[in-house]
C-alpha cells in the first residue's frame, strides 16, 4: 500500500486518530512507531511527508531525522515535527524540519500542514 | 539551685530557711553582724581587759583579724563570681557549639570575629583562625555567588545593611567550601543592638547547608516538567477526537464543543504549570540588556487593550525616557500579568490606571483597578506560589496562581521591589520598581 503521510508516533491512540483525520481528507496514511520502522518505511517507500513525534523509544525524532537525512540528503520528503515541547520551533529547527505541529493541536492545523506538502490525489507520488 | 541562677549564694547556703540571698541581703547581713561584732568586742574588751596596753594591742589585733576575714570573705566571692561567669560562658558556648547551623559574628569592621563549631564544619576548616577574617576575604576564598552564578558582594550587599539596623533573611547562595566541595547555602543575619537607639556594633548571621533541600526541590521541579509535559499527548487525544467527531457530526455538538474547550482550559494550566517548574529549573536565566521601561510599558499596554472587552486602561507616563538594565520579555510579562490580573478581578468594569513614576533612582510602575479588591485576612499570602486570594468564595475567577510569585521573583532578581495596597469593594494598586539604569555604577 502506497503512503503519502507517514506517521511517526509510538502513541497507538495518538497515531490512528491523526491517521483518521487525514483519512477522513482523503489522504493516504502510513504509520511507525519508532524511528528505526520509520526507516524501514521510507527504504520501502518515499512519502510525501513525514509526520515526526520527538520522544519514542527504540529510536528517537533527533535520530531518525540524523540518519534519515544522511541517506536520502536532497531526495528526503519534508518532514514535520510533532511535539509538546513548549518550544516546537526550536525542536524543528534543531532537526532540519519544514514545519511543526504543537501538542495538543487543532484537527484543521493537521490538515493544513499536510496539505502544504501534498494533496490527497498525490498518492504515492512524493511533492515536488 | 533555686530559681534565681544569677545568685551565686543560693547553692551555698546550707540553712534550713531557704530565703533567697539577694546581694542587698548579704551586705546587710554582713553589716549587721560586723556591727554586732564590733560593739560586742569593743565592748568586752573595755569590760574585761584592764591593762591598756594590751587593750590597744588587742584592738589592733582584732581589727587585723576583721580584715583579714573581711578579705577571705571577698575572696570567696570574687570566685564564685568568676566561676560562675565561667560556667556561663561555657554553656553558652556549648549552646552555640551544638547549633547545627553555622554562626559567625561580625564587628563593625566588617571582620569575622568569633564563630561555632558549625561554622568549622561547614566551611570545612581545620581551624579557627582560618575563619577569623574581614568577611570580604572569606567570600572570594569561597566563590561565594548567586544561586545563578553571579557574583555576590557581601561587603557592599549585606554587612552595610545590617551594621545599619537591617536583617537579611534567607539569602541563597553557592559557595566552594575549603576542601573544594560546592555547596548551597542560606545566609541569615541581623545586627546586634545592645540597647535600643545605638548603632549595632556586630552583626551575627547564621548560615545554612541547604543543599540537601536545593536537591529535592530540582527533583520535584524535575519532575513536574516531566509530568506536564506528558500530559500533553492524552490533551491532544481527547481534543482531537472530540473536533472529529464534530467535524463527523456524529455525537452530540454542543457537548463536544465543551470537550474543546474544557481542553483548552486544561491546555492552559499545564503550560503554566510548565511556566513555573522552568523557571526555577533553569535557574531564572535573565538576559540583561538597555531597555526603555515606558516604551515596553505602552506597548503592553497597547496589546492588551484588544482584550479588555472595552475596559478603558488609561496610562499616565513621564516625558522623558526611563531606562532599566533586564530582560525585557520577563518584565512584558509582569506588567502583562498584573495587567491581565487587574482586568481579571473587576468584573463589574471600571478603568485601570497603569502610570511610571521616577522616583530617587528606581522607576516605580503602579497598576491600578477599582474591582474586587484583596479581602484583608488573605493579603500577607499573596505573593505565594500558587495562592490565590478568591480560591472559594464566590469571586473565584479560576486560575493557577502563579502570576504574582513568579512576577515578584522576577522584579526581585532585577534589584527591585514589588507591593500593593487594597481594599475589599474599593480595588487594588500594585507595585513594582526597578532601579534606574543610569544610577548603576
Amino acid at each position: 500500500m502506497s503512503g503519502a503521510v507517514l506517521v511517526v508516533e509510538d502513541d497507538l491512540d495518538l497515531a490512528s486518530l491523526i491517521q483518521m483525520i487525514l483519512a477522513d481528507d482523503g489522504y493516504e496514511v502510513a504509520l511507525a512507531s519508532d524511528g528505526q520502522q520509520a526507516l524501514a518505511q521510507v527504504a520501502q517507500r518515499m512519502p510525501g511527508v513525514i509526520l515526526l513525534d520527538m520522544r519514542m523509544p527504540v529510536m528517537n525524532g533527533w535520530e531518525f531525522a540524523r540518519e534519515y537525512h544522511a541517506r536520502y540528503g536532497s531526495a528526503a520528503a519534508p518532514i514535520v515535527v510533532v511535539t509538546a515541547a513548549e518550544n516546537a520551533r526550536a525542536r524543528a529547527e534543531e532537526i532540519g524540519a519544514d514545519g511543526w505541529l504543537e501538542k495538543p493541536f487543532e484537527i484543521d492545523d493537521v490538515v493544513r500542514m499536510v496539505a502544504r506538502f501534498v494533496s490527497p490525489a498525490d498518492a504515492g507520488a512524493a511533492a515536488p | 539551685m533555686t530559681s534565681d541562677p544569677g545568685n551565686a549564694y543560693t547553692g551555698g547556703v546550707s540553712g534550713r530557711a531557704r530565703i533567697a540571698m539577694t546581694p542587698l541581703r548579704i551586705v546587710s547581713l554582713y553589716a549587721a553582724v560586723g556591727a554586732a561584732w564590733i560593739l560586742f568586742s569593743d565592748r568586752a574588751l573595755e569590760l574585761f581587759v584592764r591593762d591598756p596596753i594590751r587593750r590597744s594591742a588587742l584592738a589592733s589585733g582584732k581589727g587585723i583579724g576583721y580584715v583579714v576575714v573581711t578579705a577571705v570573705l571577698l575572696l570567696l566571692l570574687i570566685r564564685s563570681q568568676h566561676a560562675e561567669r565561667r560556667d556561663r560562658d561555657r554553656e553558652v558556648r556549648t549552646v552555640l557549639d551544638s547549633m547545627p547551623d553555622a554562626v559567625l559574628v561580625v564587628d563593625r569592621s566588617g571582620t569575622i570575629i568569633d564563630l561555632n563549631r558549625a561554622a568549622l564544619a561547614l566551611f570545612a576548616a581545620r581551624d579557627r583562625r582560618e575563619l577569623l577574617v574581614p568577611v570580604a576575604e572569606l567570600a572570594a576564598r569561597v566563590h561565594l555567588r548567586r544561586a545563578d552564578g553571579r557574583r555576590l558582594d557581601p561587603a557592599r550587599a549585606a554587612s552595610r545593611r545590617i551594621l545599619g539596623g537591617e536583617a537579611l533573611a534567607g539569602l541563597e547562595a553557592l559557595m566552594r567550601r575549603l576542601d573544594g566541595r560546592e555547596i548551597f547555602i542560606s545566609i541569615s543575619s541581623s545586627p546586634v543592638q545592645p540597647r535600643p537607639g545605638e548603632l549595632p556594633r556586630m552583626a551575627v548571621a547564621v548560615v545554612r547547608d541547604i543543599s540537601e533541600v536545593r536537591r529535592f526541590e530540582e527533583m520535584r521541579e524535575d519532575f513536574l516538567a516531566t509530568a506536564a509535559h506528558e500530559f500533553k499527548t492524552p490533551l491532544a487525544v481527547v481534543k482531537a477526537y472530540a473536533q472529529l467527531m464534530h467535524k463527523r457530526g456524529q455525537g452530540d455538538q454542543a457537548a463536544l464543543d465543551v470537550i474543546s474547550r474544557q481542553i483548552d482550559r486544561l491546555t492552559r494550566m499545564v503550560h503554566q504549570l510548565l511556566e513555573v517548574a522552568r523557571f526555577r529549573v533553569s535557574g531564572a536565566e535573565l538576559s540583561r540588556e538597555r531597555f526603555d521601561l515606558l516604551a515596553l510599558v505602552s506597548e503592553v499596554v497597547d496589546r492588551l487593550r484588544q482584550q479588555s472587552d472595552g475596559r478603558t486602561i488609561i496610562v499616565v507616563l513621564p516625558d522623558t525616557p526611563a531606562n532599566v538594565l533586564g530582560d525585557r520579555e520577563r518584565i512584558g510579562q509582569v506588567i502583562g500579568s498584573l495587567l491581565e490580573n487587574a482586568l481579571r478581578f473587576s468584573p463589574q468594569g471600571g478603568d485601570i490606571e497603569a502610570a511610571l513614576a521616577r522616583h530617587e533612582g528606581e522607576a516605580i510602575l503602579s497598576i491600578r483597578d477599582h474591582g474586587l479588591g484583596i479581602p484583608p485576612e488573605r493579603q500577607a499570602r499573596i505573593f505565594e506560589r500558587f495562592y490565590r486570594a478568591h480560591a472559594g468564595t464566590p469571586q473565584d475567577y479560576g486560575g493557577l496562581g502563579i502570576g504574582l510569585g513568579m512576577s515578584r521573583e522576577v522584579v526581585t532578581r532585577h534589584g527591585g521591589r514589588m507591593w500593593f495596597e487594597s481594599s475589599p469593594g474599593e480595588g487594588s494598586t500594585f507595585f513594582f520598581s526597578l532601579p534606574l539604569a543610569e544610577e548603576r555604577g
